[in-house]
Parts: C-alpha cells; structure tokens; sequence
C-alpha cells in the first residue's frame, strides 16, 4: 500500500512540476532521473511481493512511465538520460570484471570453461544456422544481399543471441542469498562469458566489415590490425586502468564512492576514444583492481561501486523498459518466439552437453536456467550493430529489443526456479548480501 | 567526446595533486582545505588554460545543480529541533544581531555603489545588493570542524560561532530562495499570474513532498544501502524539481534536510548515508566554481571590491556591537565577530545558485565576489578562530 502512495505522490507532483513550469527545461531529465530512481525502485518492490524479480518490475515502470504509455518518461528525457546507460554498461562490466576471483577461476575454471563451451558452441551454431536458412523471415536480412550478406548478417545476430547479463544474475544471486554449486557456477559461466562473447562479438563485426562493408557512424577499423588492436588494446587499456586504480586503493584510499564513478566513465570514455573494446577494458580493470588489491580493500571499493552503481542501474533498467514497443513486440512475434525457443534450446542442450564433460551433473542440469536472461550487453552490442548498419542494424537491434524483453521477463523466473530446484536458495546470510545489486 | 575525456582526467589528476599536496600542509599549519580546489576550477576554466569550455560545463550543470541540492540537505539536516530547543535563546538573539548588522552594511553599501557610482537602475542596483547581502551572510564552518574535535567544544565562542554559523545559512538560503520567488514569472499556460509568496510556498513544499516521499519509501528500513538509494533518489527528485521551476534547489533540499534530521527512525543511518558523498560532491563543486568564475565587468567591480572590503569589517563591527547590546562582551570578547569572515563553502554554493538559475541580475558579479571572498578569506579561517578564542 506504501509503494502505491509513494507512486501516486511521485505522478502527481510530476503532473504539477510540468504544469508550474516552463517545458523543455534542462533540470526536467534531472527530476526525470529521481522520479524513475523512486518509481521504478518501488514498482521493483511491488513486483518482488508477487515473487517475481525486482528487474521485471524496473523494465514494467519504465515501460508504463514512458512515453509510449503515462509520458512521464518523455523520450526527450530518454534521450538526455542515455550517458546513464552508458555509465551502467560500464559499471556493469567493472562489477562483473571485479567478481571474477583469480583463485576461484582457477578452482573452478575446468568446470566453467566446459561448460561454457559447450552452451556458446551449440547456441552459435544453432542459431547462426536458423538466420542462415530461414533469413528471409527476418526483416534484417534482404533477399538481394547475396551469401556473403547472409553470413555476415547470421554471425553478427548469433553473437549476441548467446549473450547472458551478469547484471541480471548477480541480481538474483543477490535478491535470493543462494549459495551453492548452480550458484557459483552459473555467476562464473555468465561472467566468463562475458570475456568470451565480447571477443565473439568483435570477430563477428570484423568478419561483418568484410563481408558486408558497413555505411554507418562505425564504419572505420575494418582492417585486422584494427580488430586485433581493439581486443589486445582494451586489455592492454584495461590493466592499466585496474593498476591505477589499485595504486589509488592501495596509497589513498579516500573518496571512494565517487572514484568508482568517475573511473567507470574514466574507462569507458578513455576506451572510445583509444578505439578499442568498451566492455572488455572494463572488465579487465575490474579483474586487474580486484585481483591486485588485498582482498579487504578490494572488497570495500567493489562495495563503493555497487554503492554508486544502484540508482544508476534501476534506472538504466527502467530505461532499457521505455524503449520497449510493444507494436513491434506484437509484430514480430512469429520469429521472436521461436528464436528465444531455439536460444534456449541450444543453452539447455550445450549446458548438459557441457555437465556431462565436466563430470558436473548437478550444474549441467540447473546452470542452463540461470543463462536465459538477456539485458544491459545485449543491449548494447545491438546498438553497435545499429550504428554500424544504419538500416538494417537498426532493423536488428529492435527485432533484439523483442528477444530481450521476453528473455529479461522469463531468465529471472526461469533462474528462481533453478535455484529453488537446487535447493540453494537462502543459503548465505543477510549480512553477506549488498542491496546495491539486488535488483 | 574528447573534451569529456580531458576533462575527466585532468581534474581527476588535479583533484589527486591537490589532495596530496594541499592536505599536507592544511593538517600542518591548520589551514582550511578548499580554496585550493577552487583556484584549480579557475586555472581549468574558460578564463585561463580553456580545458573546461563553457559548453563542457554547461553539460555537467544538471550534475552541478545535484550537488547543490545535496549541500542543502546535509545543511538542513543539522537543524534539529530538540538541539535548538536546548540552545539558549541569547545564542540566537547574537547571531540574529549579527547577521542584521553584516546584511546592512553589505548589502547598504554594495546598493549605494551600484546605483550612485555605477549607475545601476534603482530596481537592478536593489535586487544585486540583496543578493550580495544574503551571499555574504554565511560563514564558514571549516574552523568549528577543526576546533569541536577537541576540548574547546564547550568553549563560548565556539558555541557562539556553531549557532551563528547554522543560522546564518538558514537565513541566507531562505532570503535567496525569496528572491527567487519575488522575480519569478508564470508560465503563460496558468489561468492567473502566481504571487511570489505562492513560489516561495511552492519552494518549500517540494522540500516537504520529498520528506514525506522518503519517509514513505524507506518505513523502518535500516540497511544503509537502501537508505541512501532513497535519499539520492529524492534529493535528485527535489533538486530537479526545484530547478526546473526555476526555484532554489538549496533551499528546497534544505527543508527535505530539515525533515531527515528530525525524523525519529534511522536518523543516524540518514544522516551517515548523507554525509557519505558531502566531499566529493563539494570539492567536484568548488572545482565547477572556479570553473564558473568569470572577470566582472570593469563597470562592476568596484561593486565587488566594496563588498569585499565591507563584509569583513561588518562582520567584526556587527559581532561586537551584538555582543554588546546582549551584554555579552565579557563572555565573546568584542572581536568576536572576526571568527565568521571565512566566507565558508556555502556561500558559494547559494552563488552558484543564485547565478545559475539566471533569473537575477548581475549573476557573474555576486558570483565573482564570493568566489573572490572565499579566495581571501576561507584558507586562515581555522587560525582566526583559535585566536578569537585566545585573545578575547
């Protein structure tokens, strides 16, 4: 009843703000930005009543704030808030790079690596083979573009259709305190995989250039070198930023709520203009800071991050759910069912294929469930695509935007009931969890 | 892009050579650390090396107008009934005396200047002296954060100056916000024109409506995560809110600061969660400032110079005469009054206020005399109260 009045007040004093002042002033995407940190956090807690995931219900505020429904959200506003999507795919990457423990990457790395290669594998090639026979269906592929098109246009959909959101899972994880083997390892798979997807990605785009040269705003670095430079340069990048910012742990250790910020922005904006891989630079100072700093102060600046990361994510969350169309969702529902169908066909199968390798029964069994949501990076490696193809990009990215929002409404339902199935849901202490990530 | 870049990079590497130098010397010499941060903006700005454009700057102004907000909550926040209620009613009555006498004199003399000397229109030279007045007004509190940690806490004068310096910022950000309403216009989509008293209520009930949302939102919550989730949440709500109606977000998050430091749960968990990002906010602030300043206009200046030159001697000359007239000479001393001349970080931010909103005249004027005032007086502010205290 308190979140409904705490909306109630939020829309009216909206409503009364818009009609005092004057439209289109530039402190409106400032209250714009409070007003979804308040509403969507509220609709989360609403949602988590019901048992469902505090995520779905950031994506539903944003969706019905927006400007397709309330217009709270104006799309000018939306527009003017994208740096937040930004500053949270970054945030997301240092986090998830910043998770990834050395001694537990090596403790567990057999099991992960089989198990993650396994579930890319059978989903690439499966759904890459989809796009590639029945691609006439799919408004990013023209009839006229030739073989070379097709490929092009199949690798570049399958690159991203198996990417996970370790935003999503590090929110469950954190949401439920489950602790266990499905746990542990779903967390390493989706974060390993981030590693692995992003350098995925990369080729893809690079083999894309030639075969299908791009007419877009990132229609440069087509050459190897380029390619290469952009894979070994965001490491190079990356490593340098985390040795930095352990330095900075290490000697200063002040303002660390702020530094967290300004270093994901720091990373992100030094990654574009040095050309090289955004998200991978990220996540290698995030691994470099973590695993180089002494275990304690490590864990505080990670703490200050997902400290600074939790308003900025609700509300690239409820961002992410005001691009949502719902026409178009509807529209395209004949290809988008059965490409989330055959995603996660080739997750379940490449998981088990994978568990059985491994010896790892129990994870091959569960793992695949807490695999299927797809949010922040899928988002944005689609939005490279639109940048790059401008027309038929674009075309890509929304049909994304469909397969997103049914795998952002069902991965954190489907990972609930994995974890409950696996009995390990509840299993660390209040204490151990942080609210910064438990959305 | 690269601009951002630059940007992000130098005042980062500024900030750290700052921090590391400056703070050195502040804990050995008892300087307050501030200024510095301040002067580093100026030598970034448009004015000096241009490393921060004026169109840079204007895209970190929703950022800007934040921090302003958060300023004002943390000092609304001090306000705590039960310990006002405790103070003795002389404390006020000096403090009150005080800040009459320095917005006088200030405010007097800069309105003589502007509309005999430089020949401001009477309306405009009015509105700049107000401004000038109600900036001048706060004091800093750099030297009390120094002193309080000791012994001294108990002392007169450092009780004296606590109460003044709280006051003097409720009093200043009120008047501003005031201001703000008196030139306000109505949006033409209203069916009546709306009275300055209605903006003012307005102000304050976007401070209200945020009280009441956080206390809505947080209930009995406890863990200071989702406290300060809550509270970014509505200080960003209420900050917005009040800029874009081209109000004072200072004071309107003052009055939610107000609410949040006399709430009954979770006052400590707030007040930690709040005071959490305080530097930061205020040094990437004070960096923002130096970066606004401009060189008055030559016709200006010597506006700025007799403020400059008054608001010290105003400050001595008011404290001594409200001690005397309350009879408490013997216990302050007469030069009291000097422990307020550091002019304190929240002056500058009701100038950045005051010159942000651009709904008052002379913006770079008042602005440029606080930033110059702050420059002047703020670095000895923790030596001059030690030496009220000794030589009284």
């Amino acid at each position: 009843m308190r979140r409904l009045i705490v909306l109630l007040i939020l829309l009216g004093a909206s409503a009364l703000v818009r009609l005092l002042g004057e439209p289109g002033s530039g402190a409106q995407w400032l209250m714009t930005f409070g007003f979804l940190i308040l509403g969507a956090y509220s609709v989360g807690e609403l949602v988590s009543r019901i048992g469902l995931p505090k995520i779905i219900g950031y994506l539903a505020a944003g969706f019905v704030f927006g400007p397709r429904v309330l217009g709270v959200v104006t799309s000018d506003a939306a527009h003017r808030l994208a740096p937040v999507s930004g500053l949270a795919i970054a945030l997301i990457a240092f986090l998830a790079g910043a998770e990834l423990r050395w001694s537990e990457v090596r403790s567990r790395g057999p099991t992960i690596a089989k198990l993650l290669g396994a579930e890319i594998t059978v989903t690439f090639v499966l759904l890459a083979g989809a796009t590639a026979l029945f691609g006439d269906a799919l408004p990013f592929i023209r009839a006229s573009g030739g073989l070379a098109e097709l490929a092009a246009f199949s690798l570049l959909f399958a690159s991203i259709a198996v990417v996970h959101s370790p935003a999503v899972t590090m929110a469950l994880l954190s949401e439920t305190r489950a602790e266990g083997p499905v746990a542990r390892t779903t967390l390493g798979v989706v974060l390993v995989s981030d590693v692995a997807v992003v350098l995925l990605f990369s080729g893809a785009l690079a083999l894309a250039r030639v075969l299908a040269p791009p007419s877009g705003l990132d229609a440069t670095g087509s050459t190897v070198g380029a390619v290469i430079w952009e894979i070994a340069g965001a490491a190079i990048v990356g490593a340098a930023l985390g040795a930095l910012v352990a330095l900075y742990l290490r000697f200063l250790k002040q303002e660390l709520f702020l530094f967290a910020l300004v270093m994901a922005f720091l990373g992100s904006l030094l990654a574009r203009a040095l050309h090289v891989e955004v998200l991978l630079t990220l996540l290698t100072a995030g691994f470099v800071a973590e695993n180089v700093s002494p275990r304690e102060i490590g864990d505080g600046f990670r703490h200050a991050m997902e400290r600074a990361a939790t308003p900025v994510f609700v509300v690239f969350f409820a961002l992410a759910g005001a691009e949502l169309s719902p026409a178009s969702i509807a529209a395209s529902w004949t290809f988008v069912i059965p490409i989330v169908v055959l995603r996660i066909v080739g997750i379940r199968v490449g998981t088990w294929l994978g568990g059985r390798w491994a010896s790892a029964p129990v994870e091959g069994r569960y793992v695949w469930m807490g695999l299927v949501s797809q949010a922040g990076v899928a988002i944005g490696l689609a939005s490279a695509v639109a940048q790059a193809y401008p027309e038929r990009g674009v075309a890509m990215r929304d049909v994304f935007f469909a397969v997103i929002a049914v795998n952002e409404l069902l991965g954190p339902i489907l990972f609930r009931v994995g974890l409950t199935r696996a009995g390990e849901i509840g299993a660390l202490p209040q204490s151990e969890t942080t609210e910064a990530v438990a959305h | 892009m690269r601009d951002s870049l630059l940007l992000l990079a130098v005042v980062v590497g500024s900030y750290l050579a700052a921090h590391v130098i400056f703070e050195r010397f502040a804990k050995r010499f008892a300087l307050v650390s501030g200024a510095e941060y301040l002067v580093l903006g100026v030598v970034l700005g448009p004015q000096a090396t241009g490393v921060l454009t004026p169109d840079t700057i204007e895209s970190f102004q929703p950022l800007i107008t934040l921090g302003l907000g958060w300023i004002g909550a943390l000092v609304g926040a001090r306000f705590v009934l039960s310990v006002l209620v405790r103070t003795p009613a002389i404390r006020y009555r000096i403090a009150i005396s005080e800040a009459a006498v320095t917005m006088v004199a200030t405010g007097g003399c800069a309105y003589l200047v502007g509309a005999r000397l430089v020949g401001l229109p009477d309306e405009i030279a009015l509105l700049v002296a107000a401004g000038l007045a109600l900036t001048s007004l706060p004091a800093s509190s750099a030297g009390l954060e120094v002193v309080e940690q000791g012994t001294a806490a108990r002392d007169p004068v450092v009780r004296q100056v606590s109460v003044s310096t709280q006051m003097l910022a409720g009093i200043a950000s009120a008047g501003l916000a005031l201001l703000f309403a008196l030139v306000h216009d109505s949006p033409t989509s209203l069916p009546r024109r709306l009275v300055p008293t209605e903006w003012f209520v307005v102000t304050i009930a976007i401070g209200l409506v945020g009280g009441l949302l956080f206390h809505l939102f947080v209930g009995d919550e406890r863990k200071a995560d989702r406290v300060f989730v809550s509270l970014a949440g509505v200080i960003v709500l209420v900050s917005g809110a009040a800029s874009s109606l081209r109000l004072s977000p200072v004071f309107a998050a003052m009055v939610f600061g107000v609410i949040l430091g006399n709430s009954r749960t979770n006052r400590t968990v707030m007040l930690t969660a709040l005071a959490r990002v305080e530097r930061p906010f205020y040094f990437a602030l004070l960096i923002f400032a130096g970066a606004l300043w401009e060189v008055p206009a030559p016709a200006a200046l010597p506006i700025a110079a007799a403020v400059l030159l008054v608001r010290p001697l105003a400050r001595v000359g008011g404290g001594g005469l409200a001690a005397r007239a309350n009879a408490a000479v013997d216990e302050l001393g007469p030069g009291w009054g000097r422990a307020l001349i550091g002019h304190g970080g929240f002056a500058l931010i009701l100038a950045m206020d005051y010159l942000l909103q651009g709904t008052l005249p002379e913006g770079g004027l008042v602005f440029a005399t606080v930033v110059g005032s702050m420059i002047l007086t703020d670095v000895g502010s923790v030596r001059v109260l030690q030496s009220v205290r000794v030589f009284r």
